[in-house]
């Protein structure tokens, strides 16, 4: 048995036994967490081995005596492989000490057995090597996440959340389908290397048609609408795993296929850099304006898949346009930002999941002061915070500053990829700027400054199996920032399989780019360093004081007098306000005894506003129309499956 | 290498005494004498001697505030090349990292203030996360104006050798533009009039002033330094671009680069004793200004003068 295989079978093994085992809660946690644990880190090391030495691995077997299940690995699945197993293994030891209500032992062992589904179906993903092997493991995957997110079905909000994410994978899974369809129709072959020999025209709707799948999993603008209700309804551990590396394989099924068909025309690398914007920028505008910690971080999926997606747009229109060092950084830094964003996202929802457990509440509004009590998740926070506003020396610097180089080498070319490049570049920089603005939000209001509400106070941090996965995280948050030049390397072993056509990539300009961000990021640690010691001077043998917080003359301050991340955030709000329509509801004060007023502000997504009417609206009186064809009389069912077989022998 | 670090010394010392200079703009407006020119270094000098008073609010992010954003103010002066003089560190893309360890310094910076519970320096925090969106736009869309004139994306490209000069016989009449833009940028980013007013004392118009509020002693002294070097490196950025000319004597050329420097911070003066500070919310506009300026000068030097 290889290693990949073995991994699949402990994490399965994991999912299974918790079933057994329920009775004793402890014991199953263990059992599950262990295998599950083992497992993960049995294919991290596999995958790892296989990216480093570029090894390919094929194997295939029969199902149903009609159809193989074929499965490769080549260096963009074993990408992929990495980050999916890293991240899984983490939320599984985090799960440990999460999930501690025994009083849901029998629902915790399902969760596990769903969860070890997901993980060896995500594997399974990104190593299929034909269309239906691709489509059975979509669809597991899809299914399994859809019942870790109803985990708590108690809650009429949560079931509406999964009813969402049930209906829109589904929808997206069609899409893909009929895709498929157009692609075994085309070649006669369900085999993913066989693409290349389709027409263009054929092969082009292909690629809108799964990129409108996969787009709609990946969380692309306006198909992200299930996002930010599916994450905050899940329970932490799995929103860590969905919005780090599920969505991830829609970025997947966009670069395989790309790959696998060969089309290098430039209207699908501007598809997807205009996408990619687009879903960056909104998708931090509306993270802004939320209340909830864990729709806030859903939406900062929606932006980071934007930047991954404008990673490899400029990729594409670097292939397109005929300038391999443009597509390379294009794409190094898209594939780095997917591991990088899986890193710092899973820390932040496991930060999240520490916060909603010790407090009881995910309203930023509510929060404050948690630093004092919560040393480890706030400073990990803070770094992963650091991290996905893309400031150095952290690692969402680094793909960033990858794609921005791609961005430049457009800028110099010809006058749509100008244009392109531009509009790149500044939505880059916009995105930097408000993903600043909104983590200086949560680190501010959630960690910083003084409770706002008395009923609501950080416990104590217990829970080592939760502070282990994020203190790991913000390691590797670290040297991925400082020391890139390993995981760029593995960035750049995933493209060529990608058959761009380029062979072999030279490393050493890529390296000298690693290299200039380790000397930069030493260069600021010893000026630091410097300044810290000259603080130490300054401060010795001197007096340190200890007052409140100075009131501006006020003296009667409380903490609800603090600015709120409503209100800072409602500036910037103001300006993006045709894209965010901010509904606030808020009754004057009047009279001389004013009665009690509140404040609730909402701000509408525009693709979920626009959704109800554009879609749902004509579907629903479609059908409504169609309903006489739903009377349930058996013999006419039977009637339309015969009538059904009758015309497709007519047709094929 | 020796001579650039030096150079790197000579800017951290010098940045306080070109501030100083536009308090005394400000005075000669004002009809009066105005504080000595070396004002900045006996304030720096008394802070660095007192103790500090800690709000009971804050946590370490409070005290790491200060240290990084001098840091980082100061390791962006490294990348500056100074009067002709090559820098002492330039790589291909150091101005992403530039701006971007400004970021770095301006989150904590932020942080820092969020950590004191203080409403007013909320306000403020939102006012300093907000403005610099637009002003990145801005310097990146310069940013991509100098990289397809010049082909290269270091600092040092820009303002070494032939180039300042280069640029101005490249783009022409255009670079008028972005000198002005960067200029609304070295006022925003600084907080200075008409965006923000580091004179006021009323905590509720402030951005930059208000959020410093609870730091003091040598926290406040490294918090006022690394403010003198930011402002000095957008100003030596100006100064280089209106005194494009390479001597080939260093003598001279560092006469030229001075002489850049006190019209920028004149200008920076003459700029604060004549306006009044703008309502908040005509900031942004005032910002997109310069968006606009580096957005037009970038099209009409690609499409009509390159």
């Amino acid at each position: 048995m290889n290693s990949f295989t073995l991994s699949m079978v402990l994490i399965c093994c994991g999912g299974l036994a918790a079933l057994f085992l329920w009775r004793q809660f402890l014991l199953m946690k263990a059992v599950a967490v262990g295998f599950i644990g083992i497992g993960c880190a049995v294919g991290l090391t596999d995958a790892l081995t296989k990216l480093l030495h570029q090894g390919s691995y094929a194997v295939s077997l029969k199902y149903l005596n009609l159809f193989s299940l074929s499965f490769q690995i080549d260096g963009l699945s074993a990408f992929f492989l990495v980050s999916i197993f890293l991240v899984s293994l983490l939320a599984a030891v985090y799960s440990f000490h999460y999930l501690n209500d025994s009083q849901k032992a029998l629902r915790t062992a399902v969760s596990y057995l769903f969860f070890a589904l997901l993980i060896a179906s995500m594997a399974l993903v990104v190593t299929a090597a034909n269309l239906i092997t691709f489509m059975l493991a979509w669809e597991i995957m899809s299914l399994s996440s859809f019942f870790l997110v109803i985990y708590d079905y108690e809650s009429a909000d949560n079931r509406k959340a999964g009813y969402l994410y049930f209906v829109f994978s589904h929808v997206g899974a069609m899409f893909i389908l009929a895709a498929f369809g157009i692609f075994y129709g085309n070649t006669g072959s369900f085999m993913f290397a066989d693409g290349n020999t389709m027409p263009d025209s054929a092969k082009l709707t292909i690629l809108i048609l799964t990129f409108i799948g996969f787009g709609s999993k990946a969380g692309v603008f306006p198909f992200h609408v299930w996002l930010p209700h599916a994450h905050p309804a899940a329970p932490s551990h799995i929103s860590a795993v969905m919005s780090g590396v599920m969505i991830k394989t829609g970025i997947y099924g966009i670069v395989r296929l790309y790959a696998s068909l060969g089309l290098h025309t430039p209207l699908f690398g501007e598809i997807v850099l205009v996408a990619g914007m687009i879903s960056g920028i909104l998708g931090v505008v509306y993270a802004l304006g939320q209340h909830d910690i864990k729709r806030l971080l859903a939406y900062h999926s929606v932006e980071n898949i934007g930047i991954i997606l404008i990673g490899i747009g400029i990729g594409m229109l670097g292939v397109s346009f005929g300038n391999p060092i443009m597509a390379v950084l294009g794409f190094a830094g898209g594939l780095l930002h997917v591991l990088n964003h899986s890193i710092f996202k899973s820390l932040l929802f496991m930060g999240a999941g520490v916060v909603i457990q010790k407090t009881g509440t995910r309203t930023i509004d509510m929060l404050g002061g948690l630093l004092k009590n919560m040393k480890i998740t706030g400073i990990t926070f803070l770094v992963g915070s650091l991290a996905i506003s893309g400031l150095p020396p952290f690692n969402g610097f680094v793909s960033e500053f990858f794609i921005y180089l791609g961005g430049f080498r457009g800028a110099a070319l010809d006058r749509t990829a100008f244009v392109l490049s531009i509009m790149a570049i500044v939505s880059l920089a916009i995105i930097g700027g408000l993903a600043l603005a909104c983590f200086t939000k949560v680190v501010g209001v959630v960690f910083q400054g003084e409770p706002r509400r008395p009923d609501v106070t950080a416990g104590d941090e217990k829970g080592p199996a939760m502070l282990l996965p994020m203190l790991v995280l913000a390691g590797l948050c670290f040297i991925i920032g400082v020391f890139p030049r390993m995981f760029i390397y593995l960035a750049l072993n995933a493209i060529p399989v990608s058959g761009l056509g380029y062979g072999r990539i030279p490393m050493e300009p890529f390296m000298q780019i690693t290299a200039n961000i380790t000397l930069a990021a030493t260069v600021f640690f010893v000026i630091l360093a410097g300044v810290v010691a000259l603080r130490l001077v300054f401060y010795k043998d001197k007096t340190i004081g200890s007052a409140g917080t100075w009131g501006c003359g006020f003296t009667q301050p409380t903490p609800k007098m603090q600015y709120t991340g409503t209100s800072y955030a409602a500036s910037i709000l103001e300006f993006f306000r045709p894209a965010a329509p901010l509904e606030e509801d808020h009754p004057a004060i009047s009279g001389r005894f004013p009665i009690k007023t509140h404040y609730h502000s909402h701000v509408h997504d525009i693709a979920e506003r626009h959704m109800v009417h554009v879609v749902v609206n004509p579907v629903l009186w479609l059908f409504d129309r169609l309903r006489w064809i739903q009377h349930g009389d058996i013999h006419l069912y039977i009637g339309y499956i015969l009538l059904a077989i009758v015309v497709l022998l007519f047709f094929i | 290498m020796i001579k650039s670090l030096m150079f790197w010394v000579l800017a951290i010392f010098l940045a306080p005494f070109f501030s100083a200079l536009i308090l005394k703009v400000k005075a000669f407006f004002g009809g009066k004498k105005g504080p000595p020119l070396l004002i900045n270094y006996y304030t720096l000098v008394k802070l660095f001697k007192k103790g500090s008073v800690y709000s009971t609010s804050t946590t370490f992010v409070f005290k790491l505030g200060p240290m990084v954003s001098l840091s980082s103010a100061v390791t962006v002066l490294l990348f500056l090349p100074l009067a002709g003089q090559a820098p002492v560190f330039s790589f291909n893309g150091d101005l992403l990292f530039i701006l971007y360890l400004l970021g770095l310094g301006r989150f904590f910076t932020i942080a820092a203030a969020m950590d004191t519970a203080s409403p007013f320096e909320g306000m403020g925090a939102a006012r300093e996360a907000y403005f610099p969106i637009i002003c990145e736009a801005t310097l990146f869309m310069i940013l991509i104006l100098f990289y397809v004139l010049t082909g290269e994306l270091r600092l040092a490209a820009y303002f070494t050798g032939s180039q300042p000069f280069g640029l101005w016989q490249m783009a022409g009449s255009p670079m008028l533009f972005v000198v002005i833009a960067l200029f609304i940028i070295l006022l925003a980013e600084n907080s200075r009039v008409p965006v923000d007013d580091p004179a006021t004392h009323l905590e509720l118009t402030m951005i930059h002033e208000v959020m410093v509020l609870d730091h003091s002693g040598p926290d406040f002294g490294f918090i006022e330094l690394g403010s003198f070097c930011k402002l000095f490196f957008y100003a030596s950025i100006i100064a280089q671009l209106i005194m494009p000319f390479e001597s080939g004597y260093l003598a001279l050329n560092l006469c030229l680069f001075t002489a850049g420097l006190v019209v920028v911070y004149l200008a920076v003066g003459i700029m604060e004793s004549v306006m009044a500070r703008y309502r908040m919310d005509r900031v942004p506009k005032f910002l997109l200004t310069s968006f606009a300026l580096a957005f037009f000068a970038t099209v009409i030097t690609l499409e009509f003068i390159k």
